[in-house]
């Protein structure tokens, strides 16, 4: 048995859509052995997706054809090499699940909801293996639930998927993939969707089932981090080409290609060593200088639940406590990071705080004026002041309006700018803060990237001259290198216009990057607030703990 | 609006309107185009029927020089359906904003009905037969005459007891379609027709939208106790059966054209409404109209300028088949010989089809095919509308 397992040479795939041709895999070689952990790197649009699926020969055969290349794969149970891209669809059925399995990003959508997660994996069993009875098939799929750490798998395995969390939703696939014990595991970003205490559990869990069935992994993901933590092997695609390959740790430590550097210099806990400490510097000068030290937002005790109805009443039976007795105050030229992991509230806050939301009970203040029991009127004034930067740059322009429509509306309803001439020259000036070419202000939406569009967003919150915006996980939907320079535009920004940010985010290392100060949020409530460089130091919190050793990190 | 420097590092393309692109899309589908080309057909049939169809002649050289009957007896009506026309055309030459464009055709509109109706006063008795008979007479030295030279109720008392003809069967006259009952030209009256058609569905559907938008769109962004008493409005207003109400006000109040568009807008809106709901409720939780709150824009704007436009395309959809159905409601009660008397419906044609003992085939088969044409047509229309607007199928194709 050769310790080669899967070989695949000069692989091309190109996807035909109406008269043009996407390069989408161009010309990759790459080999992965017995045993070991490849993974392929690369920002959205790098092909890394393509080339799993060209593997599995998931790809609707009308659009994506090979006009090069092949893939071997040895498997142990047959003598010959298997050429994948010359095999029949019959019997690539036989390969795909019991030879090569492969799990999913979005741990949401890849369960059937209608089967209970027992019948979908005994499905998968009964097919591979068709001569297994029924008991047996079940005894099997328990035991498989059982090596993926699903407590009481007797039990659970006849729970449908909407009763388990999204992190046992993806051990479920884990254990669907690994139920047939297949020699090599393609896993396509499994843990981009979860938090990550869940993350670092699951990504845990693969490295065990790896070393227990002696089984490959073909790992893609956009995180250095989990990389680090996860791969023997690494690939960075860009551009449908692999640019540089390499173990992990040599490629790492001295990445050879400029866009790996480029990729690597991006990442947030590598900006922290660059600039960190001089933005810093002339922050605190600033601090020290200033005489106004009153607090510019001051919440007290606030709450915002949520009623859960039943009956033909719709009466209400119990609240979900969105946000639940959190004091904070924010300083002014302050950068205050909320961190927390999905569903503990953050978002809740800053909607609550900017009147999106109306709180239950609670006050918070704005320089004083306490904004918490006005009437959406009488909030009309402030709401200049106060902004928000939404996390999903594809929803939060309106896609109908094009961008001078957006920059100007709201200042011609708070009186900024004569007439409209003078608007839209002020938002290109703003356009050119956020460094975004101001001839665009003409075009709509749905012609700009991410990153663009996410620097619109910024844009927009800008033209008002606020005094203090929440960002709402604003770096979230965008690649490393894309990410990188939003925090470097915001950065720059709060210096040039004294601006408060509250940076609601569940990233650590983003936070570490910009932030002044951190509370943590753990199911609606604020568990521990520090300065920064402090808290990530030594955290006091059993929760925070967690929460930073949980964060995948290049350097451990 | 648009730059041709498109940035290939980014991929931008020059840039296009939303609208813009829905329609590129809906109307590069051939079953569009052809419903498309039938509708304008049948509106430049309603809006021109005089010319094309009428008992007097265009130009006529008499003793008492040269002149023009025609024009001498266009109704009021006419003389709105053509200002309307031209200026939509004129309208759509310069394409001026939407609201805009509203706003001059409805003061146009306006104006010239209340000059028409003061100045415009044809003859109060007109005699289809006057020219025919000055010309078979010789008083006349020439005629011109229009295509198809009778009016819809010019009813050939010249001819003496003419009724049922079939197409073609007299060798003096020429009837393409053959004659009805009383003896008017079939082909003129379903000319004649085309105007009740389209005004019924554009009309009925239009007070239809109006109220199903408004109400909706409240119910949508207020949600709440809002939604609750708006729905259960819905919900009643579903219960009245349309066929049932309209039968029962003819029956009371004699047959209206006015009355049945009224009937029909008031009894369909509630479909409009939910589309319009749910959208709104839809949109509502868009980041976008919340940073459109969050920059503290007015109700209008948020409600009118960053919802509607996105919600609306459902609604399109859905009026382009009301249309179709109002033109059924009205096929229905004129065939049930409740509809209009005097003036031509195509409806009406088919109830006197099969009035008699014996079955006049050109009476079912021409009316009837315009009407089934006619709401295919309208069908095509909101089958393409549907597919461009549709997320999914569009990411298929």
């Amino acid at each position: 048995m050769s310790k080669l397992l899967m070989k695949a040479s000069n692989l091309k795939t190109y996807l035909e859509t109406g008269d043009t041709i996407v390069k989408a895999v161009d010309d990759i070689s790459f080999e992965i052995n017995r045993g070991e952990t490849y993974c392929l790197v690369g920002e959205s649009g790098s092909g890394k997706s393509i080339t799993a699926l060209s593997i599995m020969q998931l790809l609707p055969k009308g659009i994506a054809s090979h006009p090069g290349g092949e893939i071997v794969f040895n498997s142990k149970y047959s003598s010959d090499a298997i050429s994948i891209l010359k095999v029949n669809e019959e019997d690539m059925r036989n390969i795909r699940g019991s030879r090569i399995a492969m799990i999913f990003q979005e741990p949401m959508n890849s369960l059937n909801p209608v089967y209970t997660i027992g019948e979908q994996i005994v499905e998968a069993l009964q097919i591979h293996w068709p001569d297994i009875s029924d008991e047996q098939a079940r005894q099997k799929a328990i035991t498989a639930l059982a090596d993926v750490q699903i407590k009481d798998p007797e039990h659970r395995i006849d729970e449908y998927p909407h009763r388990l969390s999204g992190g046992q939703r993806q051990r479920v696939m884990i254990a669907m993939a690994m139920a047939c014990e297949p020699e090599l595991l393609i896993a396509d970003e499994p843990t981009t969707a979860l938090d990550v205490t869940v993350q670092a559990e699951i990504l845990k869990l693969m490295w065990d089932l790896q070393q227990k069935n002696d089984m490959s992994i073909l790992f893609i993901t956009h995180d250095f981090g989990v990389v680090a933590q996860i791969a023997h092997k690494l690939a960075v695609m860009k551009h449908g080409e692999i640019v540089e390959q390499g173990d992990v740790e040599l490629v790492l430590a001295n990445p050879q290609h400029e866009y790996t550097k480029q990729l690597l210099a991006a990442l947030p806990e590598n900006l922290k060593q660059k600039n960190r400490a001089t933005l810093m510097a002339s922050f605190r000068e600033k601090q020290k200088t200033s005489t106004n030290d009153k607090d510019i937002i001051r919440i007290e005790n606030l709450k915002v639940y949520f009623p859960i109805k039943k009956g033909v009443f719709r009466h209400t039976v119990d609240h979900v406590k969105a946000v639940d007795d959190v004091s904070l105050s924010i300083r002014p030229g302050q950068i205050m990071a909320l961190v927390g992991e999905s569903g503990c509230g953050k978002t809740t806050l800053g909607r609550a705080l900017l009147r999106l939301i109306d709180p239950t009970d609670g006050t918070f203040f704005y320089n004083g004026h306490e904004l918490s029991s006005l009437s959406q009127k009488k909030v009309l004034p402030y709401r200049r002041d106060l902004q928000f930067i939404f996390q999903d740059p594809m929803s939060s322009l309106n896609p109908r309006l094009n961008i001078a429509t957006t920059l100007t509306e709201p200042m011609a309803v708070h009186g900024i700018g004569k007439n409209t001439e003078e608007r839209i020259r002020l938002a290109q000036d703003v356009m050119q803060q956020v460094q975004l070419d101001p001839e665009y202000i003409w075009r709509y939406p749905h012609e700009f990237s991410g990153g663009q569009r996410q620097r619109i967003g910024i844009a927009r919150s800008l033209v008002l001259n606020p005094k203090f915006i929440v960002c709402d996980e604003v770096t979230s939907a965008l690649d490393v290198s894309v990410q990188a320079e939003i925090l470097d535009i915001l950065l720059k920004l709060r210096d040039e216009r004294e601006l408060t940010l509250l940076f609601i985010t569940h990233n650590i290392s983003v936070v570490e990057y910009i932030s002044d100060e951190i509370a943590v949020m753990y199911k609606g409530k604020i568990v521990e607030k520090g300065d920064t460089d402090q808290l990530t130091s030594s955290p006091q919190h059993e929760y925070t703990q967690q929460l930073l050793s949980a964060v995948p990190r290049l350097h451990h | 609006m648009t730059e041709t420097t498109a940035n290939s590092q980014t991929g931008v393309k020059t840039s296009s309107g939303y609208a813009k692109t829905i329609l590129k899309e809906a109307f590069a589908q051939w079953s569009a185009r052809i419903g498309f080309i039938w509708v304008g057909v049948i509106a430049i049939l309603a809006v021109f029927a005089p010319f094309i169809a009428n008992s007097h002649p265009y130009l006529v050289k008499s003793a008492e020089g040269i002149s023009s009957p025609l024009f001498q007896y266009l109704s009021p009506a006419d003389v709105i359906i053509l200002t309307v026309f031209i200026t939509i055309l004129v309208l759509v030459y310069f394409r001026k904003r939407l609201m805009f464009s509203l706003l001059v055709l409805l003061s146009i509109t306006l104006v010239s009905s209340v000059i028409s109706y003061s100045f415009v006063e044809p003859p109060q008795l007109v005699v289809y037969e006057k020219y025919r008979e000055l010309e078979k007479q010789g008083e006349l030295e020439w005629v011109i005459n229009a295509p198809i030279p009778y009016s819809a109720k010019d009813y050939l008392r010249d001819y003496g007891e003419t009724g049922m003809e079939e197409p073609l069967a007299e060798s003096q006259r020429t009837h393409w379609f053959g004659t009805e009952q009383s003896g008017a030209d079939v082909l003129s009256r379903m000319i004649h027709a085309c105007r009740i058609a389209l005004g019924i569905g554009f009309v009925a559907t239009g007070i239809a939208m109006l109220i199903g938008v408004i109400l909706g769109g409240l119910m949508g962004y207020f949600s709440g106790v809002v939604d609750m008493l708006g729905m259960r409005l819905v919900e009643i207003f579903e219960a009245i059966p349309t066929l049932f109400l309209l039968l029962t006000f003819v029956a009371f109040f004699g047959s209206s054209l006015y009355l049945m568009m009224v009937i029909i807008g008031v009894t369909t809106w509630p479909g409009y409404a939910r589309y319009v709901r749910a959208e709104f409720l839809k949109l509502r939780k868009m980041e976008y109209v919340q940073s459109a709150i969050a920059c503290g824009l007015p109700l209008r704007s948020i409600l009118f300028k960053h919802m509607l436009p996105n919600g609306i395309a459902p609604v399109l959809v859905a009026a382009s088949f009301g249309v179709a159905s109002a033109i059924l409601f009205e096929a229905i009660l004129s065939f049930l010989g409740l509809g209009l008397l005097d003036n031509p419906s195509w409806g009406q044609m088919l109830y006197q089809a099969v009035q008699s003992a014996s079955f006049y085939w050109w009476m079912a088969f021409f009316p009837g095919g315009a009407i089934f044409l006619t709401v295919f047509a309208y069908n095509l229309m909101g089958e393409a509308l549907r597919d461009a607007i549709d997320p999914y199928l569009r990411k298929k194709s």
